[in-house]
């Protein structure tokens, strides 16, 4: 994909990216779906754990994987994607792989009423982010995992291994992670952007945009606040740090609150300074020679990943688990690194990667060392009542 | 809108030579042409003669490509439709479907600024004799009395000159006889002049004093309904109104007020008044119904033969085949003198010198004969 | 509710003698009945019993009880007024700017557009090959600030360095106004084209100079193009949300980008519901008020 896009204008990179990209405002389509599915949704939430579902892996060598976009390593001239064919010849499974994925929240609205009654979502894996994995797991909309069928289990990167929706990583493994921080545009801006006072310099009045992912932003304003987003912050602090959002907003510095699409507004000049995710940037950078740049904070950033887990509704576990086992074989993990760019859960990968690319391998965008890791927090899990009321909060902030 | 100019002047109406070209179509070629103050005139002709285009450039909607146009004094050649005091009863009347038809009256009145309207639209109504229907929308009407609307819409304005675009086209035929007496009596009613563009020469010579037969933009012949009938001088002419026989013939001399002329081995008189050529070779033509089934006239062809015969009430049509292979029609009076042939039986032909006309000879013996009459 | 009429009235027509002639209209009726009900009364209903709902203490996400609150219309209002009056505002303006870009535009390819008026209705229809969405996104690579448009304006000596035309107001209604040109102008085109152009004729013949013609014959005569270009753009354009999101800012979104994040983000299904039925209700109202007004059934 990134070679084939290559070959196109900056801006028409950038526009088909937005289009594409994970956390698009694809948002858009998903609320037409969700207001046919408001009807299935009403009072949802029961559990469903263990309500008649029987694992048939062993019969029906089938697994049905919903991925974000550009999400997975792809062979444009075969068309198919390697390490998934590699899996499916050593196992005899076939996988349905789909980039169902567009966003956390309208992928749930989707899925939520089907789960909630129990019935077949059509996916054996999906990948949500922390927070919302960590909402899967506790609706009990995720199955418990079978460690014996995971060996490689073991090859996750330290930092992943304990996360707090799920210790010891029973529901769920980390398949990519990324981080929120500064970007900027590296003309309009030579010194960078380190801090919040760069951010919010003068000169980038009414060109910064920020994410609309709550977890990035605020992670990032709580911190420079000096408040821990992964420790046991408080309503107080947290408003504190809307109220913040809410008074960059309206003094015009902040000028657009936007999903994936911040980069296109780097590109065609509406943003010189973002709080905006590695990836994206580092995507931005190589193909804009080096125009872009990222930064993590020095008050510190934001670390989130996305986890595969098995749906409630899956009778697949199995072949899921196994498909999991698979890409977290270090070669494995390696190939997908050099495709998608993002930080790498294995981290046994960093020599298989050097193989492939080794300027890829020494990027601390994938395999990041103690001391990057040490400037980053993955933002705590909230409660029911606290993802109510925050989520409620910072739409508002922004306007929604 | 109030007070708008619009020219008042009185008096006949002057087309100068006027000619309107699209590209290379010569739709109206250097017509000229004097409708006298307060006549009912009709332009006659078949489809695409430029009757409506010369009737367009008197409204306004075209601009003569060459040439005058005036009404009395004032030259209104390029004045704009709104500031002629002339108007139109359009073709399927253009009546406007969302007024009433008293605003569809009134409009006009309205337009020029008129404060007290009601008195002059109830009687423009009255004229029309619709009165009645004046809350109504022109949807709700039929075909005649939205007509008669477009009369009284164009008529309430008092224009100088009236023009009326195929105004009965759309209606049948028995609608259509009352339409011409209608309109005949309001157009003596009110005095003013009316333009009437019509391919019906039965509609035109009911209802006009003076009529101009138009074909290929130019005036073929302009008079009263007689003259056109009696004495045509162009075969279009003679074609188009009515039917007639038309027999190809040279002059041999002319003299003592006659011109005696031969066709066929057969000698003919024609008086030299009804003669409108100079040429020797000329169109012989006498009507259908001056045609007698007898031998005793100046005029006369022996040894015909009829080749067909029609009972059309209030009289007979023989087609007669003369000695050299030409038919020629006859009508026969259905009274006490009716010979009542048959196909196949022997007659002679004759008629009166008077009522025989001598045509260019040049000329195609069947123009205007087979123009579809009902387009 | 149109054609239910038209269908009924059929079967009182004459007697066709055959007894099985009741079931066709209902027949007929069928399809759409069943699409109705489906994808219209029963969303409506859920709508309508889950906008009372309420999230118990510490339920889970997404979790809500029934218990008739009706305030929760009050709240989902008093909470969100500002966006809500702001999306009747936008798509006013839109609608206004659409009609005043469409009927030029539909009375060219009407009356003088020739040979060229099937090309032109074609480029009308042509934005809708590409996605609603990937146009929007189109939209702010060329009002963006290194974009033509304002790199262009920076040329006059008037403007100002700081100038921009995304994530501002004029963007979103500009946006609004693009995307709903297209049902502007077809219902206008069509109910121009209608017009007997012999009707304008005699508007000039009767004295009226081409400005009163218009006014006096061409306007009321299209005025049912006019009602339905306005509905077709207003209605559409007071619930959207993609052009505030794509490109307004967090100080120009409407009533369809609070519904959006309620539903998907905060995942606070009753407001979300409530405030979808006060839009449509305001809808309803709104239009019933103006069909009333404009008098259209009195039109041919």
């Amino acid at each position: 994909m990134k070679r084939d896009i290559e070959s196109l204008a900056p801006e028409t990179r950038a526009l088909i990216r937005a289009q594409l990209t994970r956390r698009s405002l694809l948002v858009g389509a998903g609320a037409v779906v969700g207001a046919g599915t408001l009807a299935a949704c009403g009072t949802g939430g029961s559990e469903t754990e263990g309500a008649g579902i029987v694992d048939v892996s062993d019969t029906e060598k089938i697994v049905r994987w919903a991925n974000w976009p550009l999400y997975l390593d792809f062979d444009e001239d075969a068309k198919v994607y390697p390490t998934l064919q590699q899996f499916e010849s050593a196992t005899g499974i076939t996988v349905t792989y789909t980039e169902d994925i567009d966003d956390n929240n309208s992928f749930y609205g989707k899925v939520q009423g089907q789960l909630a009654i129990g019935s077949d979502i059509g996916y054996d894996i999906v990948t949500p982010t922390d927070w919302m994995a960590a909402r899967f797991i506790e609706q009990g909309y995720a199955q418990e995992l079978d460690a014996a069928n995971i060996p490689n289990k073991g090859n996750i990167r330290e930092v992943l291994a304990n996360v707090g929706f799920d210790p010891g990583r029973n529901y769920s493994l980390t398949w990519q992670s990324g981080f929120a921080g500064f970007g900027w545009n590296v003309q309009k801006i030579p010194k960078g952007v380190r801090t919040m006072e760069d951010l919010f310099a003068p000169a980038n009045k009414g060109r910064v945009v920020v994410l609309s992912e709550l977890r990035d932003t605020i992670g990032v304003i709580l911190q420079y606040q000096g408040v821990d987003p992964s420790g046991p912050f408080t309503e107080d602090q947290y408003m504190n740090a809307i109220d913040f959002l809410k008074g960059k907003i309206a003094d015009g510095f902040i000028r657009k609150v936007r999903g994936n699409s911040y980069s296109e507004d780097l590109v065609n000049g509406d943003a010189v300074a973002v709080i905006g995710w590695s990836g994206d940037l580092f995507i931005l950078k190589s193909e804009n020679d080096g125009k872009f740049d990222f930064a993590i904070p020095e008050s510190g950033g934001t670390l989130w990943s996305d986890n595969m887990l098995v749906p409630s509704t899956s009778t697949h576990k199995k072949n899921a688990e196994l498909l999991m086992n698979h890409y977290y074989d270090p070669a494995v993990a390696a190939e997908v690194a050099a495709y998608v760019n993002y930080i790498c859960p294995v981290e046994a990968a960093q020599p298989e990667l050097e193989k492939i690319d080794p300027e890829l391998a020494a990027s601390p965008f994938i395999f990041p060392d103690a001391e990057t890791l040490s400037k980053v927090k993955v933002f705590r899990a909230l409660t029911a009542d606290e993802q109510t009321n925050f989520q409620a909060a910072f739409d508002e902030a922004i306007g929604n | 809108m109030a007070n708008q100019k619009v020219s008042q002047d009185t008096g006949d109406l002057v087309l100068n030579r006027i000619s309107k070209f699209y590209g290379d179509f010569k739709a109206v070629d250097d017509l000229s042409l004097t409708v006298p103050d307060g006549s009912f005139f009709a332009l006659l002709g078949p489809s695409g003669c430029g009757k409506t285009t010369t009737l367009r450039m008197i409204a306004g909607l075209e601009e003569p490509s060459q040439g005058t146009i005036h009404i009395g004094e004032t030259d209104i050649t390029t004045q704009k439709p709104y500031r002629r005091n002339v108007n139109t009863v359009f073709q399927n009347y253009a009546l406007f479907p969302h007024l009433t038809i008293f605003e569809n009256v009134a409009f006009g009145l309205r337009r020029r600024g008129i404060k007290d309207v009601k008195a002059e639209v109830d009687k423009a109504l009255a004229l029309v004799e619709l009165g009645h229907l004046a809350e109504r929308k022109p949807g709700q009407l039929s075909g005649g009395q939205q007509q008669r609307i477009a009369v009284a819409r164009a008529i309430v304005n008092r224009p100088e000159v009236l023009l009326l675009d195929e105004p009965l086209g759309a209606l049948d035929l028995k609608l259509r006889r009352q339409m011409q007496i209608e309109l005949k009596r309001i157009q003596m009613e009110v005095g003013i002049t009316f333009i009437h563009v019509t391919h019906d020469q039965e509609e035109a010579m009911t209802m006009a004093d003076t009529i101009a037969v138009m074909n290929q933009g130019k005036i073929e012949q302009m008079g009263s309904a007689t003259d056109l009938y009696e004495a045509p001088r162009t075969a279009f002419v003679a074609n188009f109104l009515g039917q007639c026989n038309l027999i190809k013939a040279k002059v041999q001399s002319r003299a003592g007020g006659k011109a005696v002329v031969t066709a066929k081995g057969h000698t003919f008189e024609i008086p030299l008044s009804r003669v409108s050529t100079e040429n020797d070779s000329i169109l012989l033509g006498v009507r259908p119904e001056k045609l007698r089934l007898d031998d005793k006239g100046i005029n006369s062809i022996k040894d015909c033969v009829v080749t067909d015969r029609s009972f059309v009430g209030t009289s007979t049509q023989y087609l007669v085949r003369t000695p050299w292979d030409l038919e020629l029609v006859v009508f026969e009076q259905n009274d006490e003198g009716l010979h009542d042939l048959r196909v196949g039986d022997k007659v002679s032909l004759e008629w009166d010198p008077e009522h025989t006309f001598g045509l260019d000879g040049a000329q195609d013996v069947n123009a205007g004969a087979d123009l579809d009459d009902d387009e | 509710m149109a054609f239910l009429h038209t269908a009924t009235g059929t079967s009182s027509g004459p007697k066709s003698g055959i007894k099985s002639k009741s079931w066709t209209p209902y027949l007929l009726l069928a399809p759409g009945l069943i699409w109705l009900i489906t994808f219209f009364i029963f969303p409506i209903i859920s709508l309508a019993s889950t906008s009372t709902m309420v999230r118990p203490e510490g339920a889970q996400i997404g979790t809500y009880v029934q218990e008739l609150r009706f305030a929760n219309y009050i709240d989902a209002f008093q909470a969100n007024q500002e966006q809500y009056i702001r999306s009747f505002i936008y798509a006013a303006l839109a609608t206004i700017l659409a009609l005043a870009i469409a009927y030029p535009l539909a009375y060219m390819i009407a009356f003088k557009s020739g040979k060229y008026r099937n090309i032109l209705l074609v480029l009308v229809v042509a934005p809708f090959f590409t996605s609603f969405l990937l146009r929007t996104v189109a939209w702010t690579q060329i009002l963006g600030d290194e974009g033509p448009i304002v790199s262009t304006l920076k040329l006059l000596p008037f403007v100002d360095e700081s100038m921009r035309l995304t994530s501002t107001p004029f963007a979103v209604v500009s946006g609004l106004t693009y995307n709903f040109l297209p049902f502007m102008t077809l219902p206008l085109y069509a109910s121009l084209e209608r017009i007997d152009p012999r009707t304008l004729e005699a508007s000039g013949d009767l004295y009226a100079n081409a400005f009163t013609t218009f006014r006096k014959v061409t306007v009321p005569l299209s005025l049912p193009g006019v009602v339905a270009g306005t509905l077709l753009t207003f209605i559409p354009a007071a619930g959207d949300y993609i052009n505030a999101a794509i490109l307004g800012n967090p100080n120009t979104r409407m009533i369809g980008n609070v519904i959006e994040s309620r539903f998907f983000a905060v995942v606070d299904y009753p407001t979300a519901a409530a405030l979808s039925f006060t839009l449509m209700a305001t809808i309803l109202i709104l239009v019933t008020l103006y069909i009333r007004r404009t008098n259209t059934d009195e039109l041919v």
